[in-house]
């Protein structure tokens, strides 16, 4: 390896500070107009302004959820119901002491995360979809809602809870509250999305089985993210409760929730401020024109609402963008960190079995794809699966990452069975896998797929983006050898397929696997590509002591590379040997020629 | 046995909503959240007949012509850009449950309607008296079922259909009119939705806003049930058979809920619903 792989690209990486200035600048400038506002409103547009403030705090809390990270829901709307409940109910059947209020905060924020952390159980789990994941955020209003109405004196039923006491504010207190309280969640969330952890989630949006495969727990993501928007919209409902003096059912309840994703979807999911914006003018102008044209605004609302979803996914916001993109002609200038190469993990010990399969067997119905595969592989090894279309190549691969895959049969990892490990766990026992057709990241940068491969390595960072990326050295040459060290800054969607193929195998190694399972990681690539990546891959096993399984069909390739070949046919495992003996084995060239079932 | 007639006529209410959601959602997998505003064109289509000054029973072709019609539409404008976008077509739909909702305002106003019952009266089933019109609403679901049934099993276009939620991309190599078969089936589904309004309008209020109430239900059982109608069937026996006993024995508001809580737990522990059975 050469020493100047350390480094390749030197940019200078952008600090923290620079990256604030702008979202500073803003949010100083909103809040001084926040601030000033109060004393030139009227008290009718102030009193309604500062309910929008606190309803546009609940779309960014909706944004992060359904733009960024791809789940719609409707449950903000109860999470924020809850907190104002909560709020109400201490204050009227307990007590308005400053020890109450302040007990009454912290249920208002303790109760919804507590429902999130269910609601997030209920949602996500291995499998699940994000449809099911919208059925329950639309059932978990719908229950609080009739939960209230069935409260009796306790939550004040149909008729809500009015005439408690409230935070001593005026209505200027409670509008430049609500407008900070906006402006300080908008800035974090912006501050977030931009960050390395931000970044976790469009990844858990765009591709959820990749972030498995890179270790990461999609679920443990999207329910500590529901945990901690349920806290926030509870606090908002806190000071809901205090700044209008009255809850309703109507706050908790699943057509708030729906108005909520409209507003969202009229600013521009995935763009925070076109949210916040969005909620504020269409709460203020609903309120304002209600008095007049009630049913004929709801209308106007409701078919911009359709036109928008089918024609601007991306909303107002989406629409600006592409606007400013025409006029100044280019795209924004993406930070590109520098790449350096990371420390190795110590080397694993060589004259162990590192993977051990035995008996292993799959069938779907009663259709069986493999049966009986005995295979014991050691660190050092290169072992290629050749065998004809639907002989069970990528089965197998599945089987050996996968423990929630209904096999029967026993495959262990470094002496440890992965029957019933989610992906991430086998992930963590030190697997890599890639796929047949190359799956990364399309919305992200090069530069950032490679760091969620990292993200198991290196915790990321929740407030700004580190300014050094570094990963092994196998990632390191790949990228290199393909050139794709020069396009870290570019989205990784406008790739090629085969520096999409570099990318993914850059990301797997990224992960510094024991074991690395490679389903046709050659396709589409070059002659020369490919001589590069296989003596990449040889000098993985042979140098550092790497395992890899390797599908492939190309023979003369495989012969090249390997240091045992497998042949797979019609699910049974029918020759394990040395590349010359298998090679020139009578049973290959029947299999391939298209002639015997053996 | 009060109880049983109940429990039967519920489901049969539920049934009777859900199955042109059903429909719509096992050919072309896009959750029709706009279902309860034809549930409420349905309803409306009733009030029109009966202010022409004709019989409340014309309302039942009516609506389920007006429905297919109008439903022929949204799929052409609204439904047919959304298919790679199953999210996206929920909120349009609902976009457009919106608007048909604010139409219905502006046209008939906000006020509850009132139009003469299909049937009244009592009828004496083995020892206790009963709702005539509770027991129609069995007989309907029956018929509306066997017909939905023999349309899938028994015509071209059921055969069409079933290849659709089987393998869509197979069907259409296979020469079959994938885009036609969705617009046929969401016609069929509207108008199922704008016929089961009518049927409504004797249990519930008419107002522009009725169908929302019966939205979400439709939509659990529907989810719960995935593409087969038997499965619906079943999830709308057991589920509305819940709500009825709960309603009963332990609290209304409960047993309100009780469809959509119960839902949820069945397809968190099997995704696949009741269509596995």
């Amino acid at each position: 390896m050469p020493e100047d792989a350390a480094l390749l690209d030197d940019r200078p990486g952008w600090g923290i500070a620079s990256e604030w200035r702008a979202p500073a600048a803003a949010a100083a400038g909103a809040a001084l107009i926040v601030w000033i506002a109060p004393l030139v409103l009227g008290a009718f547009a102030a009193n309604v302004l500062t309910r929008s403030m606190l309803y546009a705090t609940l779309a960014v809390t909706v944004d992060l959820l359904w733009g960024f990270t791809g789940i719609l829901t409707f449950g903000q709307a109860a999470f924020f119901g809850v907190g104002a409940y909560a709020t109400a109910m201490t204050m009227t059947s307990i007590g308005s002491t400053p020890a109450w209020m302040a007990a009454a905060l912290a249920l208002a924020i303790v109760v919804p995360m507590v429902l999130g952390l269910v609601v997030g159980w209920l949602s996500f789990y291995p499998g699940s979809t994000p449809l099911y994941a919208s059925v329950i955020s639309l059932v978990f209003p719908i229950v609080v809602t009739q939960l209230v109405y069935s409260g009796g004196l306790l939550t004040g039923s149909s008729s809500g809870l009015v005439g408690y006491d409230t935070l001593p504010l005026e209505l200027e207190g409670f509008f430049r509250l609500s407008g900070i309280v906006m402006i300080a969640v908008t800035l974090a969330a912006w501050v977030f999305v931009r960050s390395d952890a931000g970044k976790l989630l469009v990844a858990v949006r765009d591709n959820d089985v990749r972030c498995a495969y890179l270790g990461i727990s999609t679920k443990r993501i999207q329910i500590i993210l529901m945990v901690a928007l349920a806290g926030v919209a509870g606090f908002t409902g806190f000071i809901f409760a205090h700044a209008s003096g009255v809850v309703a059912p109507e706050n908790t309840g699943f057509l708030f929730g729906t108005q909520l994703v409209i507003w969202v979807a009229l600013g521009g999911r995935g763009s925070l401020i076109g949210s916040v914006c969005a909620a504020v003018a269409i709460d203020y102008l609903s309120a304002s024109l209600s008095g007049d044209l009630p049913f004929l605004w709801q209308l106007v609302l409701g078919a911009a609402f359709v036109i928008i979803i089918i024609f601007l996914p991306d909303g107002i916001a989406g629409l600006a963008r592409t606007a400013s993109l025409a006029i100044s002609g280019s795209l924004r200038q993406t930070r590109v960190s520098r790449v350096t190469v990371a420390v190795p993990r110590t080397a694993a010990d060589r004259r162990a079995t590192l993977l051990k399969v035995s008996g292993l067997a799959r069938s779907f119905g009663s259709l069986s794809v493999l049966e009986n595969i005995n295979l014991e592989i050691r660190p050092g090894e290169l072992v290629s699966i050749v065998g004809p279309n639907g002989a069970g190549k990528t089965t197998l691969i599945r089987c050996l990452s996968d423990g929630s895959e209904p096999f029967k049969g026993v495959v262990e990892i470094a002496g440890q069975s992965i029957r019933g490990l989610t992906p991430d766990s086998v992930v963590a026992l030190g697997v890599g896998r890639k796929f047949q057709v190359a799956s990364i990241f399309e919305s992200l940068t090069v530069a950032e797929c490679l760091r969620l491969a990292r993200t198991t390595s290196e915790t990321p960072s929740g407030i700004g983006s580190a300014p050094i990326l570094s990963l092994p050295v196998a990632s390191v040459e790949i990228l290199r050898l393909t050139g794709l060290i020069d396009l870290t800054g570019s989205p990784a969607g406008l790739l090629s397929h085969g520096m999409k193929q570099a990318l993914e195998l850059a990301m797997v190694l990224a992960l510094e696997p024991r074991l690395i399972l490679l389903d046709e990681p050659t396709a589409g690539l070059t002659n020369t590509e490919r001589a590069t990546i296989g003596a990449v891959l040889r000098h993985l096993t042979e140098e550092a002591g790497y395992a890899i399984i390797l599908v492939e069909h190309d023979l003369d390739f495989v012969r090249e590379i390997s240091s045992r070949i497998v042949v797979l046919h019609q699910g049974r495992l029918v020759l394990d040997g040395a590349v010359d003996d298998v090679v020139n084995s009578e049973m290959v060239r029947t299999i391939y020629s298209g002639g015997g079932h053996v | 046995m009060l109880l049983l007639l109940d429990i039967l006529t519920t489901a049969a209410i539920l049934f009777v909503v859900s199955v042109g959601l059903l429909a719509i959602f096992g050919v072309l997998k896009i959750i029709n959240f706009a279902h309860g505003a034809w549930l409420t064109i349905g309803a409306y289509c009733a009030v029109v007949a009966v202010k022409m000054g004709l019989n409340p029973w014309a309302g039942l072709p009516i609506a389920f012509v007006v429905g297919a019609l109008l439903g022929g539409i949204a799929e052409l404008l609204i439904i047919r850009p959304l298919y790679r976008r199953p999210l996206d077509a929920i909120l349009a739909t609902w976009g457009l449950g919106i608007v048909i909702g604010q139409l219905i305002t502006l046209e008939f106003g906000r006020d509850v309607q009132l139009i003469p019952n299909l049937m009244s009266g009592t009828i004496r089933v083995l020892s206790v008296d009963y709702s005539v019109y509770r027991l129609f609403v069995l007989l309907a679901a029956l018929v509306i079922g066997a017909l939905f049934a023999l349309t899938i099993e028994g015509t071209r276009l059921g055969l069409a259909a079933r290849a659709v939620i089987m393998n869509e991309t197979l069907a259409r190599s296979l020469g079959i009119d994938t885009d036609r078969v969705r617009l046929v089936i969401f016609m069929i589904g509207a108008g199922l939705a704008a016929l089961a309004g009518v049927l409504l309008t004797p249990l519930t209020s008419v107002d522009p806003n009725m169908g929302v109430a019966w939205l979400i239900g439709a939509f659990m059982l529907v989810m719960v049930a995935d593409t087969s109608y038997l499965a619906l069937a079943a999830a709308c026996i057991v589920f509305g058979g819940v709500q009825v006993l709960v309603s009963t024995f332990v609290s209304p508001v409960l047993g309100g809920i009780s469809i959509a809580v119960l839902a949820a737990l069945v397809l968190r522990i099997n995704s696949r619903g009741f269509s596995r059975a």
